[in-house]
């Protein structure tokens, strides 16, 4: 079990840089803003779901969630 | 130590209330930063500029304050449930050190857009950075209060399973409402 915590947190980490250096070297691309925002999303989706233990829970509460994200991530890359 | 049945609709981790609460907030954040991405599109290249004023490094180490702090708080609960008590108030130390490292950060980037005059009505953009950033400071001071208060109760072995997700639960939102910040504010221009 923490063994699971120390790889969420290595792969949040990973994908922490890979934003920060996707953002600095290719700025101003539209592709690359909705990649840093799907990266960023999946960051979300690792702490809730294994830091918050939310893969435990009633499958309601995991299907509102993807849903606020998808909607989150699908508005924003639509009118950005 | 007592476990919940996770799998029923009404006991998340965490506790229902406590979602509630998290999926509200998500909503304010989330509705407020597509605001913010609508706004941008009447004056792209003034946001643009804005954004560049905003110090990424700053807001990258944040991030790993924050997920770091996210990770032992993780672990402290695990230990917690485990019955191992002293692990468990070490990990939440370090949990706490974590949110007041990005408040001492916060506060200096704060203190540097302050003394640039980059303040609040400075423009749209800095409006938006101002109200969303310190929303979320708010949050987590909020959170570090309820951490102390939870450091207090299991020193005097008080400590319910139920409150100890609880308040972990609601740091980890402080944790996704930066995630959701971060990029938006800081990458996206």
């Amino acid at each position: 079990m923490k063994n699971k915590y120390t790889i969420t947190y290595l792969v949040l980490l990973v994908l922490t840089s890979t934003t920060a250096v996707f953002s600095n070297i290719f700025s101003g691309l539209k592709a690359i803003s909705i990649l840093i925002l799907i990266l960023s999303a999946l960051k979300f989706l690792l702490v809730a779901f294994n830091f918050m233990e939310l893969k435990k829970a009633h499958l309601f509460w995991k299907v509102l969630l993807l849903i606020y994200l998808s909607v989150f991530v699908g508005v924003i890359s639509v009118i950005f | 130590m007592k476990t919940t049945n996770y799998k029923n609709m009404y006991y998340p981790p965490g506790g229902i209330l406590m979602w509630i609460l998290i999926f509200l907030e998500l909503f304010t954040f989330g509705i407020a930063i597509i605001v913010l991405v609508a706004s941008s599109k009447e004056n792209l290249e003034a946001f643009k500029t804005s954004a560049t004023h905003l110090n990424t490094t700053y807001g990258a180490i944040n991030t790993l304050f924050l997920l770091t702090s996210g990770f032992f708080m993780a672990t402290s609960l695990h230990f917690f449930k485990r019955n191992n008590l002293k692990k468990a108030k070490l990990y939440l130390n370090l949990t706490i050190l974590g949110g007041i490292l990005f408040l001492f950060l916060k506060s200096v980037e704060y203190h540097e857009k302050i003394a640039l005059g980059y303040v609040l009505g400075y423009d749209t953009f800095f409006n938006f950075y101002w109200l969303l950033t310190a929303f979320h400071v708010i949050h987590v001071l909020v959170g570090l209060v309820i951490l102390t208060s939870l450091k207090k109760s299991i020193k005097k072995g008080k400590t319910l399973l139920e409150d100890f997700e609880a308040s972990a639960a609601f740091w980890h939102m402080c944790d996704l409402i930066w995630l959701l910040l971060f990029p938006v504010l800081y990458l996206l221009f």
